[in-house]
């Protein structure tokens, strides 16, 4: 089984978590991991983006969340159930709170666990060190690697700044449609 | 004919029984039972142990393949519908669209694609996709993306 896509196109995102709910953040945050916002998303393969998240634990829960919310681990022992309030994790794990909202929201598999996961960087206050990986302005798109495949690259930059190595001589026909 | 005459002794003549022959030169020929089993065992390939070369083992292996194979033709056609749904979600969303209003927009328009071409472009065509959804948009008046 291979999960990374050779040639696929991915992107780096830089999202600020400053007072961001913290569930609709996360299922923003988990569509990109995925992949879903490509037209080119295929489910059984690692299509997803790099996902860098600032002032991780400067989120915003709703309601008395902080107080009643209960985040409840097993150590695996007899009577090792443990919990603890969300306000008390976040003193804690600061980070721990949205990495287990993004992450509760993928499905528990290889993909998510050797991939997706990995692609989740979150980090406690606003520096970061992946400014060289981030684009300095507008969506840059990665250059073309040689393997990429029709069904992998997508959107009008890529067509508008590099030649599509697939475009170049291709003529529609029913075979292409194969890779649906 | 050579069994005819007498020169290949009949079928069943044999100490072997009824199914088997045997001929001058002692070599046993097969007949019409393990024609059915040859035509299963075809099936089997790559099976694993011994349900791709015992007839008994196989059968049971080889109908469920074939059951399997028969839900699987009905999933296949579920399974692709989900994913063109899914790429033409987004591929719409870059243009701040959705889904659901733009299939409604879609049937309202006298474009008749369907999903599996919608998908294909939005993949593969983007400025065939960006120019199908500027003219939905104008057919139901939707304020430019």
């Amino acid at each position: 089984m291979s999960f990374p896509g050779m040639g696929v196109q991915r992107a780096w995102h830089l999202i600020d978590a400053n007072n961001q709910t913290v569930g609709r953040l996360a299922v923003q945050i988990s569509q990109l991991l995925k992949g879903k916002h490509k037209p080119t998303f295929k489910p059984n393969k690692d299509v997803g983006d790099y996902v860098v998240v600032i002032n991780a634990e400067k989120v915003h829960f709703s309601g008395k969340k902080w107080k009643n919310k209960l985040y409840r681990w097993h150590t695996g022992y007899p009577g090792g159930l443990k919990q603890r309030t969300a306000q008390e994790q976040l003193n804690r794990k600061p980070d721990a709170i949205l990495r287990s909202a993004v992450l509760g929201m993928l499905k528990r598999n290889r993909l998510r666990h050797q991939c997706m996961e990995k692609r989740l960087k979150l980090y406690v206050g606003p520096e970061h060190p992946h400014t060289s990986q981030l684009p300095s302005e507008s969506t840059k798109v990665s250059p073309a690697l040689p393997r990429s495949g029709p069904m992998e690259r997508f959107g009008l930059e890529s067509y508008t700044q590099l030649p599509h190595p697939h475009a170049l001589n291709k003529k529609f026909s029913l075979k292409d449609l194969k890779g649906l | 004919s050579p069994r005819a005459n007498g020169q290949i002794p009949a079928v069943g003549s044999s100490w072997l029984g009824p199914q088997w022959s045997i001929v001058a030169n002692n070599v046993a020929i097969r007949t019409f039972a393990s024609k059915k089993h040859k035509n299963l065992l075809k099936h089997s390939k790559g099976f694993r142990g011994r349900a791709k070369n015992c007839y008994s083992i196989a059968v049971r292996a080889v109908h469920k393949s074939w059951q399997h194979a028969y839900r699987g033709r009905k999933l296949k056609k579920r399974e692709y519908h989900k994913l063109w749904i899914q790429r033409i979600n987004a591929g719409v969303k870059q243009y701040s669209w959705n889904y659901s209003t733009f299939i409604g927009s879609l049937r309202k328009s006298d474009l008749k694609l369907d999903r599996k071409v919608l998908a294909d472009l939005a993949a593969t065509e983007p400025f065939a996709f960006k120019s199908v959804v500027q003219v939905i948009g104008q057919t139901t008046k939707r304020a430019a993306p």
